[in-house]
């Protein structure tokens, strides 16, 4: 019961605080006297610009908006964004799949890639092999992944047509079924590799210390000693008493799901919910600021609970703690 | 964050260099331009719904809706055009506008288009803001003369209110008549007009449009049946390949694509400009025109296009209007770069005295010192060089004046706010636009009191000229042709005598396309994008 107040607190603290930062940013979200080179803008007048600000809402006192959001956002209004013209609620069921689609692809492969590959070196510590894999994820750690996005869009889709330049699907092709998954997959795939590699590095190096540490303790010793395979030593034993750090980031990872992917998303094209951030921020739309900042504060919260529970599935003695 | 924007720039030209040099030149033959094509690509992205009240402000949401909906004129590269309205007359010096609406026009929806609809169009753009009309509240009355001829009557008469009638998209009634948030009305109804394209498919989240020709268009034959916009990371990689018929090309790669016969590379004009802007209420200083001048001598602009452009712009003029201004006055006061000019200026103003610094000073000790203040974000002709970086460049040649300058960077929309808000030394401000109709300058030189809302309004605070004020307001209402012209001209001459601000360059973007697929595309004469030309996909008529 603690716990859920606890939570609801930061959450109300959090939606506040989201609510008036975009506020205090310097700027108008209707003003426009400079603009992008090669893009034309519309000239608002003042009365254009303020029958806007009536319309929104804005040139009301700003602690009656902070009441007017809450109360909406209780039934379920994340408000009409300025720019997109479009109810904010909207826009991110349409945007959200795509990115949940990338991060969550990527960190289940990354996982599953350092896993494997850092239980390996942490197995033979100290030989080519383990010397051979840290050096190579060590610099593959080091690239940005807009870079490696990059690399790869010239080399696999520019130069070799293996791979669509952009975009999430083949628009008007009229796929369907089978097809559209695979037009997806296809589309998906650079950007998915692109976070899987950098993303494996990380979870690489914490797969191996982490098992370097669990190999040294006593009841491996133990369990060599009693003769078991180096299958059960390896993975009843070890991969599983190595695994909370592992599982602390791979929540905080999809912690960070929302704006996990802006430049990556940004390479491709893919509607993600990366660029929105971005596009967000710098049109100072405020309802859509606010929607997508409440959508990390969820994810953050959920996966902070998920991972909670998560951690007395894998260690009983964590709640006996508590 | 900022350096990796870059970096990520920087990386993508050197990428796009190297496959644009690598073209394949040798097989094909020069190929035969096309005036007809069944589907054109261009790149997509999303620019909101293309209803007048529903698409984002800006040049690509604005001209896809174009295609949709037609207006009273049109703009070719010469000017307006007579399009549903057949002809118009100006009345009582511009209080009155009579047009003659063309007969036989039918809406998407096969309903007929009446001198009601167009009545309709202009009260409700009259009563709810339209993007691109700013016709909002400058009408007095709207009423039909009879079956064929309208009647508008303005509030405030002045010379681009036929501009802003004329553009205005006509709705047609039956269906908005009872919409009273038109910015929330998007559906399939919504998107019925009377243009040359339907819309027949959008994703926003995407950034998809697909827009199919309107077979009972009452004008000039759509030249192109299908129109696809596609979202699209890498415009020069995806011209390459293919994928889009058009593309954007920075300077860097322009080589490349001039070797391929296959290519037509077209030159925009410069309606993009960046202007250096002084405020002479917060600095007494800029009051001095000598000043100004001496600031203007310092620059060596064509350097600046150089370095920050790589020659894809031209310099600004003295005169203000783009060098590709149907108005332009090539005979204004000329600035060519002159350290001993500009020197020589400041000392006749009273700053003989340097710091031990070597920033110049009065006879009170009162330095040469400002601040400059510049976007961080912006970037010049689709290149990793920003305005930080051509602030940078003012502060070095001002410093061999003796003028010691401090660049500070803001985020766009905050340096935006502070330019409205006066809270600025100098400031650079880059925007479009530079080809509209010049009544920008009375908006931006004659208006005493406040700071202009938009982006060609917006001016150096504090100057004011009773002599120029009086022109200004003269060419306004000014109706024939050649008088305004004449006025236009010196206008242009007073302010490069005078230089409140200092236009730095105008950029001209390269744009390459295949004429082998499609070779009908035209500018309009104060636009500087083929694509959002609607004539572009029409049939030229002779």
């Amino acid at each position: 019961m603690f716990k859920i107040i606890e939570y609801l607190i930061t959450l109300w603290i959090i939606l506040t605080l989201n609510f008036f930062l975009p506020r205090l940013m310097p700027g108008d979200p209707f003003l426009f006297v400079s603009g992008d080179e090669g893009n034309a803008v519309a000239q608002n007048t003042a009365c254009i610009q303020e029958s806007y600000i009536q319309f929104y809402g804005l040139g009301k006192p700003v602690h009656i908006q902070y009441v007017h959001y809450i109360i909406e956002l209780f039934q379920g209004n994340l408000g009409h964004s300025f720019h997109f013209n479009e109810s904010v609620s909207a826009i991110l069921l349409k945007r959200f799949p795509w990115t949940v689609f990338l991060i969550v692809s990527a960190v289940l492969l990354s996982t599953i890639i350092g896993v494997v590959l850092g239980s390996i070196s942490a197995w033979f510590q100290g030989r080519f092999l383990d010397n051979f894999l840290y050096f190579c994820l060590i610099i593959i750690a080091e690239i940005p992944a807009f870079l490696l996005a990059l690399i790869f869009l010239f080399i696999f889709s520019a130069e070799f047509n293996l791979f669509p330049l952009s975009g999430a699907v083949t628009h008007f092709s009229g796929y369907k079924g089978w097809e559209w998954l695979a037009d997806i997959c296809h589309h998906a795939a650079l950007p998915i590799i692109s976070l899987t590699l950098v993303r494996s590095s990380g979870m690489y190096l914490l797969a191996r210390n982490s098992m370097i540490t669990v190999i040294a303790k006593d009841y491996i010793r133990t369990a060599t000693a009693k003769g078991l395979t180096q299958y059960r030593i390896l993975f009843r034993h070890i991969i599983k008493n190595a695994m909370l750090p592992i599982v602390t980031r791979i929540f905080l990872t999809l912690g960070s799901l929302v704006g996990g992917a802006i430049l990556v998303e940004n390479v491709f094209a893919y509607p993600g919910l990366g660029l929105l951030m971005r596009e967000a921020v710098l049109m100072h739309d405020y309802p859509l600021i606010q929607g997508l900042f409440l959508l990390v504060t969820i994810c953050v919260l959920t996966a902070n609970y998920l991972a909670d529970w998560v951690y007395v599935w894998l260690d009983p003695r964590i709640s006996r703690d508590v | 964050m900022k350096t990796t924007h870059y970096l990520f720039l920087t990386v993508i030209i050197l990428m796009i260099s190297t496959i644009a040099c690598n073209t394949n030149q040798s097989p094909e033959k020069q190929a035969i331009s096309k005036s007809q094509s069944n589907i054109i690509r261009l790149q997509g992205g999303d620019w909101g719904y293309p209803t007048p009240y529903a698409h984002y402000p800006r040049g690509p949401g604005g001209y896809k809706t174009n295609l949709i909906f037609d207006s009273l004129l049109e703009s070719d590269e010469n000017g307006l055009i007579p399009w549903l309205a057949e002809k118009w007359e100006t009345i009582d010096n511009g209080k009155r506008y009579l047009f003659t609406i063309r007969q036989n026009v039918t809406f998407h929806d096969g309903m007929p288009l009446t001198p009601e609809d167009v009545v309709f169009s202009l009260e409700y753009a009259n009563q709810y803001p339209q993007s691109w009309s700013y016709l909002y509240q400058s009408i007095q009355s709207v009423r039909t003369q009879d079956t064929r001829n309208v009647l508008v009557t303005v509030i405030t008469p002045s010379v681009p209110m036929l501009i802003y009638i004329g553009r205005t998209r006509i709705l047609p009634k039956h269906i908005w008549k009872d919409i009273k948030q038109p910015q929330q009305f998007i559906s399939k109804l919504s998107i019925i007009g009377c243009g040359p394209y339907r819309l027949t498919d959008y994703n926003k989240s995407h950034g998809i449009y697909r827009f199919e020709v309107f077979k009972n268009y009452w004008g000039p034959k759509p030249a192109v049946q299908v129109i696809e916009y596609i979202p699209v990371s890498q415009p020069i990689l995806a011209y390459e390949r293919g994928e889009i018929d058009m593309a954007i090309i920075p300077p860097d790669v322009l080589p490349g694509f001039t070797k391929d016969p296959r290519n037509k590379i077209v030159k925009s004009p410069a309606f993009w400009g960046i202007r250096l802007l002084f405020n002479m209420k917060s600095v007494p200083e800029f009051q001095n025109k000598a000043m100004r001048q001496a600031i203007r001598y310092a620059l060596d602009l064509n350097a600046l296009v150089e370095k920050t452009t790589r020659g894809a712009a031209i310099c600004g003029s003295a005169g203000m209007l783009s060098p590709d201004h149907l108005l332009f006055n090539p005979h204004v006061k000329k600035y060519e770069y002159n350290l001993n000019r500009a020197i020589s200026l400041l000392e006749s103003a009273g700053y003989s005295y340097f710091d031990h610094d070597g920033t110049r000073k009065d006879k009170n000790g009162k330095k040469l010192i400002f601040q400059l203040l510049c976007s961080s974000g912006a970037r010049i002709s689709r290149s990793p060089i920003s305005e930080i970086r051509i602030a940078e460049m003012i502060k070095e040649y001002l410093q061999r004046a003796g003028i010691h300058i401090q660049v500070k960077s803001a985020d766009q929309r905050s340096r935006d706010s502070a330019v409205k808000s006066n809270q600025y030394e100098m400031v650079l401000l880059g925007h479009g636009g530079w080809g509209s109709d010049p009544q920008f300058l009375k908006k931006r030189f004659a208006d005493k009191i406040r700071q202009g809302n938009s982006l060609m309004e917006c001016r150096s605070y504090g100057y004011h000229n009773d002599h120029l004020d009086a022109l200004l307001n003269q060419q306004s209402i000014t109706f024939d042709p050649q008088k305004r012209k004449q006025l236009i001209f010196d206008i242009q001459r007073i302010l490069s005598e005078e230089l409140p601000e200092i236009p730095l360059f105008n950029t001209t973007n390269y744009t390459v396309f295949r004429p082998s697929t499609y070779d009908g595309w035209r500018f309009m004469y104060d636009h500087h994008a083929l694509e959002h030309s609607k004539l572009s996909f029409l049939e030229k008529q002779l």
